[in-house]
């Protein structure tokens, strides 16, 4: 308590305002205790200060002001008052000391109190406003909460109302997956008996088709079908195709009229009967031992006409779905497509036997047809040359040894003997080219075309200086052709080259060529009569000669389109009659690929 | 000595063709060393000395033969290959006279032994220059 109260004591600084206070109340109490009062009612002049106290809270004031009255007591007590009228002054001083004691501890306490007291009013009343503050926070959120909460009530609703609809939705939905469910369930079933009927079609064996349908069938079907037959209308009779259930049928015949398949037949559509206790009049549905109650049917087309039934046998008096007439008219159908094709892959079958062995047949007669005039074709020319040799020989001999006793004319005619007979030789030389060209295999290569050339023009006097003038451009790009084949163009193209010049003309051929993306254009330009226009496209017709005044064939130009095409290229010209021709022959160049 | 003297047995069936060659030769003026058979078993019997071949006097046996291909009763190749099979005649030069410029006709020719293959050429009057050309290089050897 003592520390407490020394603790409290020690407060610094001291305000310059208490220091104040503590004169002003000394000095009042001097006042009243010295000057109005005289020495009377002491304890006023003392409490009126201390009441001060009690409204400023420094407890050094009141500390100071005790302090000043104890030692206004001394100096009332033993000085003021005389000793005579104090019998005992230290009691008094010390009655009065207890007193002020008392009096300054009571008024220290209840500064005390009243000052815990303001403190926890403050306090009370700090807290009380921020109770007030949070209560109005509190309530503006509640206000926003309140709002917040009725959009959220409204969106609830929205949100209810949509889920309702999901939820109505979801429940279509699940009827709709539900439905999907069946039909796949339902579709797969039947793809996978498509795809072993498919397969069956590849197999060779025919004959169980019928009788995998009628299996595929009754699996479809599922307990509501005990049997299922397929039906072929036979003459007067039906007969059975194949059969799938627990019991055969008794007979794979009976007749037809009557018989429900007539019916069925008859109006070309499907068709049942729900207890064939109320039908008796159908024949043949009674045929097994084992009774059948009802029974559905559906036409079935070989090759596009209703040539039987598909019939489905149930054991119970059934009346029969729309899903189950579209199941047996499904298969029927199935059925008939896979019937169809099978008799159609058959006949293909037959018939391709039948052409390969037809085009076999003509190929050999052809091959040997053929090598029959090859063989033809070689024995004439060679039988026709020996008296060719004759005519000519003896000609010559005629002229050479019995000159003197020809005349002119005997002469001129021995001259056309000889002319013609050479012709005929050319002819035949050109004929057996132009055969073996058209017959024989022309292996391709790379061919240096400038060293082709040159080697021409050096072996042959008609295509060298003085008779003729023939250039060759040196950067002529190789070819893919066959050599042997090459040189026949080209000797062809060069010989018409000199041979078509005016009378008197020196021939001057130029050869050059060009460069096309893969190809290689050869041009051979020569300063000869030209062709007229309109007979241009006759060139390279065979045996089409078109002047008279020169020797030839009509084969040179055949040959060579033939030989260029047989080597995958092509010819052609472009010509003027009086200025010349610039025959042009394209190949594939030795780089392509 | 008739025997150290070359000669030439021509097998042509075409008469045309064997004038033209007999008279080439008359021209050459060796037409003696000239003999001809116009068929294929001809010549077999010629060169085997069977009748009417068998007076070697009179048919004396050649030092080349010039063979056609295309030849009656036993073709130009038939004789070439009996020819190779007799020990006597397997350096016999034989050579091939025909107007076939087919090359398997060559080729076969070739294997079967053949010395020379020509070409008859276009004209009966151009056998000379082949006369000379033969007789140059298979009769003027054995004259050496």
């Amino acid at each position: 308590m003592l520390t407490d109260f020394i603790s409290k004591l020690q407060r610094k600084p001291v305000p310059a305002f208490t220091v104040a206070l503590y004169i002003v109340c000394v000095v009042f109490m001097a006042w009243i205790r010295l000057g109005i009062l005289e020495n009377s009612l002491v304890t006023i002049g003392y409490g009126l200060p201390l009441l001060i106290c009690l409204w400023y809270p420094d407890r050094r004031l009141l500390w100071s002001l005790m302090g000043t009255y104890a030692l206004m007591a001394v100096y009332k007590v033993f000085i003021v008052t005389p000793p005579a009228f104090q019998s005992a002054p230290f009691l008094i001083w010390g009655m009065q000391m207890v007193n002020m004691l008392v009096i300054g501890f009571a008024v220290h306490i209840a500064v005390d109190l009243l000052t815990s007291l303001r403190r926890k009013k403050n306090e009370l009343e700090e807290t009380n406003r921020e109770l007030v503050d949070r209560r109005e926070e509190i309530l503006r959120q509640n206000e926003e909460l309140q709002s917040q909460a009725e959009e959220l009530a409204q969106q609830n609703e929205e949100i209810q109302q949509q889920s309702e609809e999901v939820q109505q939705q979801a429940e279509e939905l699940q009827v709709q997956a539900e439905e999907l469910q069946i039909t796949t369930t339902e579709s797969g079933k039947r793809q996978a008996i498509l795809q072993v009927l498919l397969d069956s079609l590849k197999s060779d064996d025919t004959r169980d088709l019928p009788e995998r349908i009628c299996h595929m069938l009754m699996s479809l079907l599922g307990d509501c079908a005990s049997a299922a037959v397929i039906l072929e209308k036979d003459g007067a009779d039906l007969v059975v195709l194949a059969q799938a259930g627990p019991m055969g049928l008794p007979t794979r015949r009976w007749a037809f009229d009557r018989s429900f398949a007539a019916v069925v037949m008859g109006h070309d559509r499907t068709a049942y009967v729900s207890d064939l206790r109320l039908r008796p009049d159908l024949e043949g549905a009674q045929t097994t031992e084992r009774m059948f109650r009802s029974v559905i049917a559906t036409p079935l087309k070989i090759a596009g006409k209703t040539a039987g039934v598909v019939k489905v046998y149930s054991d119970h008096q059934h009346e029969w779905t729309k899903e189950q007439f579209q199941i047996i008219e499904w298969m029927s159908k199935q059925c008939s497509l896979l019937m169809d094709s099978r008799r159609l892959q058959t006949e293909l079958q037959l018939a391709n036997v039948d052409l390969d062995r037809i085009v076999k047949t003509r190929t050999e007669e052809l091959q040997e047809l053929v090598n029959e005039l090859e063989h033809f074709s070689y024995t004439i020319t060679h039988d026709l040359r020996a008296p060719l040799r004759a005519m000519h020989g003896f000609a010559g001999l005629l002229a050479e040894e019995c000159m003197d006793s020809l005349n002119e004319q005997s002469r001129e005619y021995l001259n056309r003997i000889t002319t013609a007979a050479s012709r005929m030789d050319r002819l035949i030389t050109d004929a057996l080219s132009y055969s073996k060209v058209v017959r024989h295999e022309m292996p391709k290569e790379p061919v240096d075309v400038v060293r082709l050339l040159r080697g021409m023009v050096d072996s042959y006097p008609i295509f060298q200086e003085p008779k003729a003038r023939i250039e060759i451009a040196d950067d002529l790009p190789a070819v893919m052709g066959n050599e042997a084949g090459l040189t026949q163009c080209f000797s062809n193209l060069l010989g018409n080259a000199v041979k078509f010049v005016s009378p008197g003309k020196i021939p001057h051929v130029r050869i050059t060529g060009e460069r096309h993306g893969d190809m290689v254009r050869f041009w051979c330009e020569d300063n000869g009569i030209g062709i007229p226009k309109e007979l241009q496209a006759r060139v390279f017709v065979m045996f089409q000669r078109l002047s008279k005044d020169y020797e030839g064939t009509g084969i040179g130009l055949a040959l060579v389109k033939k030989v260029v095409e047989r080597m995958g290229g092509s010819v052609g010209l472009e010509s003027e009659p009086g200025k010349g021709t610039r025959f042009w022959i394209e190949l594939k160049a030795a780089d392509s690929k | 000595m008739m025997t150290t003297e070359s000669r030439v047995l021509y097998v042509e069936d075409e008469e045309d063709d064997v004038f033209f060659m007999r008279n080439a030769f008359k021209k050459l003026g060796v037409h003696d060393r000239f003999h001809s058979v116009e068929d294929g078993g001809r010549a077999i019997s010629y060169l085997a000395g069977e009748e009417p071949y068998a007076d070697r006097t009179r048919h004396p046996l050649p030092t080349f033969v010039l063979l056609d291909l295309n030849l009656p009763i036993r073709s130009g190749f038939e004789v070439l290959e009996w020819l190779r099979g007799q020990p006597q005649f397997q350096q016999l030069p034989v050579v091939i006279f025909s107007s076939s410029g087919r090359l398997e006709d060559r080729q076969r020719a070739e294997k079967l032994g053949a010395t020379e293959y020509l070409l008859k050429p276009t004209s009966g009057s151009q056998f000379l220059d082949m006369a000379r050309q033969l007789s140059e290089t298979w009769l003027a050897q054995k004259n050496l």
